[in-house]
């Protein structure tokens, strides 16, 4: 299977935190959630793959490219949205899209007029006038139209309600289906149950484990049976 | 690029950057240190650093498929347009008062400096402070706008003090003549515009690599 994202030994030192050779690969048309805590380095991982933290060491291939030779090509591939990020809040949302779709010659307006009917925005509204939800849904919007072919996606799902939820849980997996690849970074692990293929679990800048959703949750099987409870296994056992 | 430079001109741009390209009109003023037209037209780029910095542009920009430092050369490129097109109008203005108005009483008693090709040149030097200290400074860590700003705008004004003061020194009278000692004040322009264009690029190169290596905050 064709590896879409290859991350090699990557590390990344910060006045009293450090990603400590962080390795993972996930393949074209999988889910792969990213788990961890808060503070973990979830983000900061999310971060070095596009390129705007810069690793001390170790590779991360997209699509088998590295980001010092061919960044304009590999960002028109990928997506991206997160919960807590917006960007011209005074500014609607099609004039955002007017704005974006120049750089995308991808991009599909009767897909971008689907999604925006799907999650009820309103091009005429400002970003600022949204919730976190309706932004992540927005950023979304932005990734699909343009027929990225990776997804980063940043606790996507933290500021949406249940019904929101399900209904990007179930984008995901007709995306999937689609060839899209998905990273998702997230502490809602039941979105995860429902739709990732893979799980990766960091803890305190280090993974943990890079596997099969059902390998992973195999091997906490039958004490414990949600990842939910994994997490909270794995995070108390320490503390403890 | 032309996509970028795009987005930088109708999508990113603060309006007041184009309003304040009127300043270059100031250089009519009579008894007005005409070298703050440059200043105004400089604050006027400002805005758009202000305005684009609330706007999170950086992280938009960082997101589309362009290379990092393309993000850069397109920002250097609309301020070095905007600096002359103001450049344009400033030479209108200063070629008429030169040519149609230099008998006028008010230029005629002017006793700050007046509008030549000395002046012009003074007014590349105010645009190059600005792209090295203010744009270059911004560049650092795309995202402090106060303190290069602040050492732009004093380095602009001893800039000013200095091409205010020159003239009324004695033997280089000759620098604030309208119509007179061109062959003084044409090179001395030339060399203004080559140390315009090499510390512009100098600045825009600098830029480019502080860019690629800071890390962004989301």
């Amino acid at each position: 299977m064709e590896k879409v994202l290859e991350i090699n030994e990557l590390c990344k030192t910060y006045p009293g935190f450090a990603l400590k050779n962080i390795s993972f690969s996930i393949e074209k048309g999988s889910i792969m959630g990213f788990v961890g805590r808060n503070g973990a380095g979830k983000s900061t991982t999310l971060r070095s793959i596009l390129n705007f933290v810069h690793p001390d060491s170790g590779s991360i291939k997209i699509f088998g490219m590295e980001f010092k030779n061919s960044e304009d090509v590999i960002k028109q591939k990928v997506g991206y949205a997160s919960s807590g990020t917006d960007y011209y809040p005074r500014k609607t949302l099609g004039q955002i899209i007017e704005c974006t779709k120049m750089f995308y010659p991808t991009w599909n307006d009767s897909v971008c007029s689907h999604y925006l009917d799907k999650f009820n925005l309103d091009p005429s509204k400002k970003i600022c006038q949204l919730s976190e939800g309706m932004k992540v849904k927005f950023h979304l919007v932005l990734a699909l139209s343009h027929g990225a072919e990776l997804l980063i996606l940043d606790e996507p799902t933290s500021g949406l309600d249940p019904v929101s939820r399900e209904e990007l849980v179930i984008i995901f997996k007709k995306l999937a289906k689609q060839g899209v690849t998905i990273l998702f970074s997230t502490h809602i692990t039941s979105d995860l149950e429902k739709c990732a293929d893979h799980i990766t679990y960091i803890k305190k800048g280090e993974i943990l484990a890079s596997k099969s959703t059902e390998s992973f949750l195999a091997d906490y099987a039958p004490a414990i049976t949600t990842l939910e409870d994994i997490m909270v296994h794995l995070e108390i056992e320490e503390e403890e | 690029m032309k996509t970028l430079l795009k987005k930088e001109f109708k999508f990113s741009a603060n309006a007041l950057s184009y309003i304040f390209l009127a300043a270059a009109f100031m250089t009519f003023f009579p008894g007005y240190p005409i070298l703050c037209s440059a200043f105004f037209v400089s604050m006027g780029i400002f805005y758009t650093f202000q305005s684009a910095r609330e706007g999170n542009d950086i992280l938009y920009s960082a997101l589309l498929p362009v290379k990092k430092g393309d993000v850069v050369r397109a920002r250097y490129i609309f301020v070095v347009v905007l600096e002359l097109i103001a450049f344009v109008l400033m030479t209108a203005v200063t070629l008429c008062r030169m040519f149609f108005m230099s008998n006028a009483a008010p230029y005629v008693n002017n006793a700050l400096m007046n509008a030549n090709f000395m002046s012009l040149g003074f007014s590349l030097l105010v645009f190059t402070v600005f792209n090295c200290f203010f744009v270059g400074g911004f560049w650092k860590d795309a995202y402090k706008i106060g303190i290069p700003f602040l050492a732009s705008s004093i380095a602009t004004f001893v800039i000013i003090g200095i091409a205010e003061t020159l003239h009324h020194l004695p033997g280089l009278e000759a620098l604030n003549t309208p119509l007179g000692m061109l062959e003084i004040q044409l090179p001395l322009l030339a060399v203004s515009a080559i140390i315009y264009i090499v510390a512009t690029l100098i600045s825009c190169r600098m830029s480019v690599k502080s860019f690629e290596r800071i890390d962004l905050t989301l």
